[in-house]
């Protein structure tokens, strides 16, 4: 498994052969607060629900570690016209396919449908929106399923609690961003039913939420329904952002890691890195490419091949939570390697650093530059073509920036970036003295008989 | 302005119409949908060609399918066609792995190979406008791969580490031990290499696989995009294709699957805080005629978050996270497997439940409303799988590569729909059946050992 995660969500309006490829959108702003985006294309006949609302895991707050995932899971218990258990099947036996998702900066559900059943998604959506049902029997059960899944997908697998619980204290000062984004048992077992409707009528109101349906829609039909099912639902005063500030001149962290569940060792470094959608941003994010993207890659062909150091890497603004997409500063650059036993996870560090280095002596040749801008294009290219990420993309470019249109104007800022730009922010970003490292060492076997 | 816009339509709307939001709403048909034309020829040296026009977006995707997969492995080298494929692209007579990397980089492409139990697949794809040059490419590493040294031996290298890191997660240990236990002495029985056949492995093992295997009468070609015009295509495809020689394919004869019996493997990992469960029985392929049935039981039974398995040991019970089944079919046999993962404490209720739940749908009917459901959710994920370049390409590999008939993907859900619950029953009654279930469950055996023991004599073996 070669893990080239390098995400794609990010160019714009796509220039071919002289034909243009656009997303098409339509924008508007319910009374009550909630934006909505209508992005019609009729290639199949599929739609997606998306709700996007504005909290995230950095919203949490002391004592409440995992608390916005629990919620999460909440959402799926059940509303007044559509209880316990309606959701799954109301949605599933209509052939659709559901799922949410709690995020750095923000939750989103949806529900992907045949285009017919695209009311079924808002009445499933505005239902819970309106009338969560929160009771007791609910939250005790979903906090068995979330520790569950929290043994499932990080207590017992190799790196994750090193990467999820351990990197983030590293990155971060900041306890809105370094705390446990999946939750102690402790702080899970301590959540309330009144902490739950609290977070709901807070959080969770039309006016803190972004809808986007995409895919085979009637604009004009969807717009009805739109305001019949979450029109009249009442808005709330907007919620606090939380402080997100790290302090000035924060000094790196370093740490070793003794993993009892991996067999071969890793290493995670970072960087803090640059404002979103400034064009240092755009800079870094080229970087990225000319990086990580593709068998061509520097590290692939440097480390991976040359020094033969690297078996796989992931690397990504806003690692490991999140990607250039959804970045929200402060965050870091961040990178992820998996490495061959006879070097240490210093030596790789070192490594990456020399690539670094590379680029900040001398910029990049403009024929690699352009091979990775050809990259970052057919990347986007075959992200687009489905509903759901058109649906998502969109919402994240509401939520982050209150423009959704730059799902087809952004890669022309990437495509602007020069190889001077990549190496003054290589210099300005990638310097030794601000990474962060966290070792992961895999830890002896306790004796076997 | 956007604003004042919508407070209008909202005006309008809402003297119009009052809604009974207790209901689901009602909603039209489903507007027909029909899959692209398939057009479909073979060039003399017997490479079979498909070209599916796709112009929903600027892009081509291709696979080039070999009946080349693992199960052809000599028994002392499982990892061979795994490793041919992953060698396939590190550099050919014409071109070093490098330039080969640059080369696809640069037409905004990518190209991979990749083996599963029946085939190896070249996968890739490019912007629209490089077809003649990802065609090219293809054709390139297909026929001239030089599997130069010093790349075979990173590959052996990088993938040993792969193994090892494979190797600490309970799922694969899970995936690993259960072929193993189902297939016994069958070809499928493997799913990965071992350290001591990644030891032995060379370059001349790979030559010798790629020439035994790696030929155009054993392959098809699909082309799916926005195509060329077709004459052009077939003439790039003749271009780059047709010098390549035929050559006499040795299949070894087909080997016989073990019969389905109850078993219990425990694969000790210390540490581990929770158990990872499978259970399961061989199957059917998907020719046969209760293919379908099956997998219309075994998605009632197991398939999304409405499904009994779900609805019990997740939502009812809270054991676990993650609960489902599937018929995991390939070309010679299938496996009706159920997976979860429980917390230590409470395997053996987790158990038997999961087995209770096997044992209903062979015996009881399922409702109307439950297959009309599943129906419904079989059909529609069917269609929104659609959606990319790359999820029709697979559905038209897998009818080729499993030797389907030419109609399958079109009467797919007009064969779901006409499932009935008696042929679900019958189904059911001989592949998910709990006497006959092999069990596999990755844990600490000194924390379950115990709870195993109601469901069989318990053989333990170690994970490394």
């Amino acid at each position: 498994m070669r893990t080239h995660i390098f995400t794609l969500l990010l160019s714009g309006s796509l220039l071919l052969n002289g034909a243009e490829v656009s997303v098409p959108i339509e924008k508007y702003t319910l009374s009550n607060g909630m934006r909505v985006i209508l992005s019609r294309d009729k290639a199949v006949p599929v739609v997606s629900v998306y709700v996007m609302y504005g909290v995230g895991a950095r919203s949490e707050e002391r004592g409440r570690t995992g608390f916005a995932h629990l919620f999460e899971h909440m959402m799926f218990q059940g509303s007044s016209n559509a209880p316990k258990g309606v959701h799954f099947k109301t949605v599933e036996s209509n052939g659709g396919n559901l799922n949410g998702s709690t995020h750095s900066d923000y939750t989103d559900y949806f529900e992907v449908l045949p285009s017919n059943k695209v009311a079924v998604g808002l009445w499933l959506e505005s239902d819970r929106m309106r009338s969560l049902a929160i009771t007791d029997e609910n939250l005790t059960n979903q906090k068995e399923a979330v520790k569950q899944e929290r043994r499932l997908s990080f207590d017992n697998q190799p790196y994750a609690t090193a990467i999820v619980d351990h990197w983030p204290m590293l990155a971060f000062k900041n306890w809105q961003s370094y705390h446990s984004l999946i939750g102690s048992y402790e702080d899970l077992n301590a959540a309330s039913v009144k902490d739950v409707s609290a977070f709901f009528k807070t959080y969770y109101a039309p006016n803190n939420a972004i809808l986007v349906l995409s895919g085979d829609i009637d604009n004009a039909a969807a717009k009805k329904l739109i305001q019949t099912y979450f029109g009249d639902i009442p808005a709330q005063p907007q919620p606090k952002h939380p402080d997100l500030s790290e302090p000035p001149d924060a000094a790196p962290g370093t740490k070793v890691y003794k993993d009892p569940l991996a067999n071969v060792p890793g290493v995670v470094t970072g960087y803090p890195g640059p404002k979103r959608r400034s064009a240092d941003y755009y800079s870094l994010a080229m970087l990225d490419v000319l990086l990580t993207g593709g068998e061509s890659s520097r590290f692939q062909l440097n480390l991976v091949k040359g020094k033969q150091s690297v078996v796989s890497y992931e690397a990504n603004l806003g690692w490991p939570f999140g990607d250039a997409s959804d970045y929200k500063d402060p965050n870091m650059y961040a990178m992820f390697f998996i490495h061959k036993p006879n070097f240490t996870g210093k030596q790789i560090v070192d490594q990456a650093q020399e690539e670094f280095a590379k680029i900040q002596k001398e910029p990049v040749d403009p024929k690699e530059l352009a091979r990775a801008r050809t990259f970052l294009l057919a990347s986007r290219l075959n992200s687009l073509q489905s509903s759901l990420t058109r649906a998502r993309l969109l919402a994240q470019y509401e939520l982050f920036d209150g423009k959704p249109e730059l799902i087809n104007t952004e890669l022309g800022l990437y495509a602007a970036v020069t190889p001077e730009q990549i190496q003054a922010a290589a210099k300005k970003y990638l310097t030794p003295e601000k990474r962060s490292v966290l070792e992961i060492v895999p830890a002896p076997k306790e004796a076997k008989p | 302005m956007r604003c004042y816009f919508a407070i209008l339509i909202a005006g309008a709307v809402l003297t119009a119409q009052t809604v009974d939001r207790t209901k689901p709403p009602e909603t039209q048909p489903l507007p027909a949908f029909k899959l692209p034309p398939v057009y479909e020829t073979k060039l003399p040296n017997g490479l079979a060609i498909v070209l599916v026009e796709d112009s929903r977006f600027p892009l081509v995707t291709v696979r080039l399918t070999f009946a080349a997969g693992s199960k052809f492995d000599p028994k002392d080298l499982p990892g061979l066609a795994d490793s041919t494929a992953a060698l396939l692209t590190e550099g050919t007579a014409k071109r070093t792995s490098r330039q080969l990397a640059e080369e696809v980089a640069s037409i905004g492409g990518t190209l991979n190979g990749r083996s599963t139990p029946d085939t190896l697949v070249l996968a890739g794809g490019s912007l629209a406008e490089n077809a003649p040059k990802l065609i090219e490419l293809v054709a390139d590493v297909a026929q001239n791969a030089s599997f130069p040294k010093d790349e075979v031996e990173l590959q052996k290298q990088n993938r040993l580490q792969n193994l090892l890191q494979q190797r600490s997660e309970p799922n694969f240990l899970a995936q690993e031990k259960f072929a193993a236990v189902l297939y016994g002495s069958h070809p499928y029985s493997r799913i990965a290499p071992t350290p001591a056949s990644l030891e032995k492995l060379d370059a001349a093992a790979v030559k010798a696989f790629r020439d035994a295997r790696i030929v155009p009468n054993n392959a098809v070609l699909i082309l799916l995009g926005k195509l060329p015009s077709r004459a052009a295509a077939l003439k790039l495809i003749e271009a780059d294709f047709g010098s390549w020689k035929q050559k006499p394919i040795n299949d070894p004869p087909p080997a016989v699957a073990p019969e389905a019996r109850r078993q219990v493997v425990l694969v000790d990992r210390p540490g581990s805080v929770q158990a990872d469960i499978r259970a399961g029985q061989l199957a059917i392929t998907r020719r046969n005629p209760e293919y379908v049935p099956l997998v219309v039981g075994t998605t009632i039974l197991g398939g999304g978050a409405s499904s009994r398995l779900f609805n019990s040991i997740r939502e009812k019970k809270g054991y676990a996270y993650s609960v489902h089944s599937y018929v995991d079919a390939r070309r010679e046999s299938s496996a009706l497997t159920a997976v979860t993962q429980v917390r230590n404490e409470v395997v053996e209720p987790a158990m038997q439940e999961l087995l209770g739940e096997l044992e209903t749908i062979g015996k009881e009917r399922v409702s109307a409303e439950e297959l009309t459901s599943v129906k419904n959710y079989l059909s529609g994920r069917f269609v929104m799988g659609l959606e990319s370049q790359n999820g029709l390409i697979e559905q038209l590999n897998l009818v080729k590569s499993m030797a389907l008939p030419n109609d399958y993907l079109e009467t797919y859900t007009t064969r779901i729909r006409a499932v009935e619950p008696d042929q679900i029953q019958r189904a059911a009654a001989k592949f998910i059946s709990p006497g006959r279930a092999a069990i596999v469950v990755v844990g600490d055996a000194e924390k379950i050992g115990k709870s195993l023991e109601k469901f069989g004599n318990v053989q333990v073996v170690k994970s490394n």
